[in-house]
């Protein structure tokens, strides 16, 4: 069991660059048919379900289009209108400050305690459960409810943050401490990326440990030169998803702060926005345009995240592939 | 005391209980807000609102009563089984399909593989709102509007680019020597899928069947948008119905009731998340 | 790339199809029985809780019975939900055969040709005689009936008088003007510690009450804004003085308790609003709560009118329209189902339904409310032109940014007339 097996290699390029170099081919033969058999449910869901309305929602934006009557061409309108229209630029500044804000918390909290609830101990179970506990409420009115009031003016937070001399009035009508209050909450349902965490965890084999403490390598350093490297596909996965995500909060954000994105649209995130357009105000064909503008921007993201990926995302079973 | 390693706490019957003690506070704070609803669904409705007291000052079960009463007729118990019968085929039909696609995507190697790759990654980007319509229309051409197709379709065909990709990150993780050499030993595609990735990537699929579990038990907007007649309701749809601006929203029947859902999903969690602790050793196979 | 080609064309086939479809959601009328009430199945929507399900229930037992050869299948969500998935369904030519209707939205639909010209069944399927005299007509637009109100509200002042009493203030009485109005919140607020009110500029419907004492109109007959811009500073000016003056209730507070109402919470002596809210916040608040008249500058007019609280329109694309409008019929008319409602849908819309409903407690406060209000409502403007509901959203949003001071009263009216310019003027 060298070290070297766990170097981090560029293996992720197979996502990004056709590596169908001839001497694979001659290696692994004919999967061709079996790859479109397998992946047979997946292309018709796509073909049926996903693309055809992806597209014709591309099409609506670059129309007039108000739900009712039939969409009329107005060319790239909608995207010139989105740089001059105020709350739209608000929208975009609030989503990218939450997404920089709970993206990390959310991710340490949940890998921490994944690393406290991975492992044999009594009880664990319940404990997992109790963590993935917020989580399973979702994002209704009476997680809402609940919510403003642990940070309402009278509540336990704010009385503590009084003595130390913080008067915020209560998070949920302050517009410099609402959107905290929702950072706080993505980190409160941690469930979905911990779960990912316990599971990638289960998957690093034992033997690597008991080489390593023979080595002699503390506790850290085992973390740092065992664990990271062997999870890291799933903190990949986590890291995107979870981005992605957050781009996309929604439910959590409208139970909480409505449609104009409640106080003083210090909580208009970027698909509350998008929301209230197209069903609210009946602009469809905006809304659109405003969707496919935030696909550009977090596929940007996306492929820059792909890219930082070679750098430190390992995959055992790819490392058998290279050279 | 292989654990041990992995674990942050050492051996110990000391350190045992303070990692113990050190897990429950934490636990207490997390889960206050929770508690907090839970003892509020005891609480007379007008005093939910506005009063952070724990305890009620005046334990009543009305709420709890109001919710078994059912609506127009239709128990509560229905809004359960509904729930259920779409949660349970979600997670068959996303496990199922998920890990087919997953396989083709980590293992296999066939044209425009990429391409379907990068199309599958940006099905995750665009936000949902504005697929509804020419979904719903898809679905409306069909004549499958009200029914649970709609609900179901995309679970069945691998939609959830979240899952497919989840599975492809465990499957790539897995060492490639074991299918090479089942090969080697003249096992086809099916069988490599069936006897060796299937049951080494278990984790990823337990946590594909919590998530579709829970993700479908909690939708609100799938239903609200296809199902019309109230007996197919699931439970997110019933629950709104306690909420109206005019006459007043009944907040304790509302969180009575989500107590109540919560349980089957609690059960299914616990149930579910043994197999993550079993884990997979891929001992011997390395090396 | 075989694949990726063959992609490519079935999506386009596929967009084709649905450009197709989105199109045709709007095209032709609906078709079959005009007159002849005939054998049909009809789709009914309505947005309410389980208590209104349980009602409307009844009412449509009672009118299939009635009615054997028409069956009806209901449909119900709450309020928002309600409007999320009749515009998904109208957009896929799906609506249903009979819909509850908001005021506000009626012209959001009737300019779209979503909805059936009800005329055509007045006096064959559709009776209206009986209506009360502010709902007459109300869901009329250019000559056309969309929808027909199921019941009536009114814009009221419902206050605490514990508080008005504590404070040593006479309670409102006809006539008090909107500067006694002020004068009581900031002297309640002084003695009591209880703040004298929400802050009335968070309120489009305060504007429109002032503009109609005033003689003027929220939107013109043509759809335009009823007032200027130097109007509205004015108004958002004495608001602002009394958020200042911390006086009303503080717009954090006001955020913090949504869903709730301050009035319900017991954290305000009085609020101006819809007065079958009364119900509402009476069964919250501990306080024993009272309707009173609303403030007016401009003595004998009161500004109010009765307004339908909610409508009862038919889907263009209905088979059945005759059968549609006999359901409607039924609902507006019947005693029956006006003593099965009671107020839950407002007060009931016919003098039939209103003799039959038995109301209780704060409900017939708010009926004996209208009843004396009968003679000084004023007319009840036309429906709101299209986009009235995204600019009613507008006022909200830049009054409150006003009361949160993060913006001042001249950045307020401009964003408000900007945001005017964009949704009535195309």
């Amino acid at each position: 069991m060298s070290r070297a097996t766990i170097t981090p290699d560029r293996s992720a390029e197979v996502y990004t660059t056709e590596r169908t170099g001839p001497r694979k081919r001659a290696r692994l033969p004919g999967d061709g048919l079996a790859g479109y058999l397998f992946l047979s449910p997946w292309i018709i869901g796509i073909v049926l379900l996903t693309l055809g309305p992806m597209l014709t929602s591309l099409y609506l934006s670059f129309t007039d289009y108000d739900l009712f009557n039939s969409p009329e061409w107005v060319g790239l309108e909608n995207y010139e209108r989105m740089f001059s229209d105020a709350r739209w630029l608000r929208s975009v500044e609030v989503t990218a400050l939450y997404v920089a804000l709970a993206v990390p918390i959310k991710l340490a909290a949940a890998l921490a305690v994944a690393l406290l609830l991975n492992g044999k101990r009594r009880g664990q179970g319940f404990y997992r459960a109790a963590f993935y506990g917020p989580s399973l409420i979702g994002g209704s009115v009476g997680v809402a409810i609940v919510w403003k009031m642990m940070f309402s003016d009278d509540s336990v937070v704010d009385q503590l943050l009084l003595t130390v001399g913080i008067d915020t009035g209560g998070w949920a009508g302050n517009p410099d401490f609402s959107l905290m209050m929702l950072v706080l909450l993505a980190a409160w349902q941690l469930g979905a990326p911990m779960v990912i965490f316990l599971a990638g965890l289960k998957q690093v084999p034992r033997e690597l440990y008991e080489a390593a403490e023979v080595d002699g390598a503390g506790r850290w350093r085992r973390f740092r030169s065992i664990t990271l490297p062997m999870i890291s596909s799933v903190v990949f996965f986590n890291l995107l998803l979870e981005t992605i995500n957050a781009f996309q909060v929604f439910t959590s954000a409208y139970v909480v702060g409505g449609p104009n994105g409640q106080p003083a649209g210090t909580t208009l995130f970027y698909t509350i926005y998008l929301f209230d357009r197209g069903f609210g105000d009946y602009r469809m064909g905006y809304a659109s345009a405003m969707a496919w503008m935030l696909l550009l921007g977090v596929g940007l993201v996306t492929v820059f995240l792909f890219r930082t990926a070679r750098g430190w995302v390992y995959y055992s079973g790819d490392s058998g592939d290279k050279r | 005391m292989r654990q041990r390693v992995i674990t942050a706490g050492g051996g110990g019957n000391l350190s045992r209980v303070a990692w113990h003690v050190g897990v429950l506070a934490l636990l207490a704070i997390v889960l206050y807000p929770i508690v907090w609803v839970a003892a509020a669904t005891f609480k007379p409705s007008s005093e939910i609102i506005g009063s952070l007291q724990l305890l009620p000052s005046e334990a009543t079960t009305a709420n709890y009563d109001r919710v078994f009463e059912g609506v127009v007729g239709i128990g509560v118990g229905r809004f359960f089984l509904n729930s259920a019968v779409l949660a349970v085929l979600s997670v068959v039909g996303t496990v199922a399909s998920s890990a087919l696609a997953a396989y083709a995507f980590a293992r296999l190697r066939f044209r425009g593989r990429t391409t379907m790759f990068v199309i599958m990654i940006s099905t995750l980007l665009l936000p949902f709102h504005v697929l509804i319509i020419p979904q719903y229309i898809v679905f409306q051409k069909l004549d499958l509007i009200d029914t649970y197709v709609p609900l179901l379709a995309g679970k069945f065909l691998a939609s959830e680019a979240f899952f497919v990709f989840l599975i492809v990150q465990f499957i790539r993780n897995l060492p490639r020597e074991l299918d090479e050499s089942a090969k080697i030993d003249g096992a086809n595609h099916w069988s490599v899928f069936w006897h060796i990735i299937l049951p080494l990537c278990r984790p990823a699929l337990i946590t594909t069947a919590i998530f579709t579990f829970i993700w479908s038990w909690n939708d609100f907007f799938g239903p609200l948008i296809y199902l019309s007649t109230p007996d197919k309701y699931p439970l997110p749809l019933a629950l709104q119905l306690f909420i109206d601006e005019s006459t007043g929203s009944d907040f304790g029947a509302l969180m009575a009731m989500s107590m109540l859902a919560l349980v089957p999903v609690i059960l299914f969690f616990l149930f579910f998340q043994r197999f993550l602790v079993e884990g997979v050793s891929t001992s011997g196979l390395k090396g | 790339m075989g694949a990726l080609k063959r992609f490519r064309s079935a999506a386009t086939s596929v967009v084709a199809l649905l450009a197709v479809a989105s199109a045709a959601a709007c095209g032709g009328g609906g078709s079959g029985d005009e007159t002849e009430a005939g054998p049909a199945t009809l789709r009914f929507s309505w947005w309410g809780n389980a208590e209104r399900a349980e009602l409307m229930q009844k009412a449509i037992d009672l009118f299939q019975s009635k009615n054997p050869d028409i069956k009806v299948t209901p449909s119900f969500q709450e309020f928002e939900a309600y409007w999320q998935k009749m515009a998904t369904e109208t957009a896929g030519g799906n609506a249903p055969d009979v819909m509850q209707m908001d005021f506000s939205y009626l012209r959001e639909y009737s300019d779209r040709n979503a909805l059936y010209d009800l005329k055509k069944q007045e006096g064959k399927n559709l009776e209206l005689g009986d209506l009360l005299e502010g709902l007459k007509g109300a869901g009329e637009i250019d000559g056309a009936l969309y929808g027909v109100p199921t019941g009536g509200n009114t814009w009221g002042y419902i206050y605490n008088p514990a508080l008005f009493a504590q404070a040593g203030i006479e309670e409102p009485k006809e006539g008090w003007t909107w500067d006694d109005y002020r004068d009581a919140m900031t002297r309640i607020a002084e003695k009591t510690g209880v703040p004298g009110g929400g802050n009335y500029i968070g309120s489009y419907y305060n504007l429109e009450l002032q503009l109609r004492q005033e003689g003027s109109l929220l939107y013109t007959e043509d759809g335009k804004l009823g007032f200027d811009k130097a109007r509205l500073a004015e108004f958002f000016k004495e608001g602002k003085l009394l958020t200042d003056a911390k006086v009303v209730l503080p717009i954090e507070k006001g955020v913090q308790i949504k869903p709730s109402h301050s009035l319900e919470l017991d954290l305000v002596a009085g609020d101006l609003g819809w007065d079958n809210f009364m119900a509402r916040y009476d069964k919250g608040a501990k306080a024993e709560l009272k309707l009173g008249p609303v403030p007016t500058d401009h003595p004998g007019t009161l500004g109010q009118y009765l307004k339908p609280s909610m409508l009862l329109s038919v889907s263009q694309k209905s088979e059945h329209p005759a059968a549609a409008a006999k359901l409607v019929s039924f609902m507006v008319n019947d005693p029956e189902v006006g003593k099965i409602f009671g107020a839950n849908r407002g007060l009931p819309p016919t003098n039939a339904q209103r003799a039959a409903a038995q109301l209780e407690g704060p409900l017939a406060a708010v009926a004996a409310y209208e009843d004396a209000l009968k003679d000084k409502f004023g007319k009840t403007p036309p429906a709101p032109p299209k986009g009235a509901g995204t600019l009613e959203q507008a006022f909200i949003r830049i009054a409150e940014e006003l009361q949160y001071g993060r913006i001042g009263v001249d950045e307020a009216v401009d964003q408000f007339f900007t945001e005017a310019e964009e949704t009535l003027g195309s």
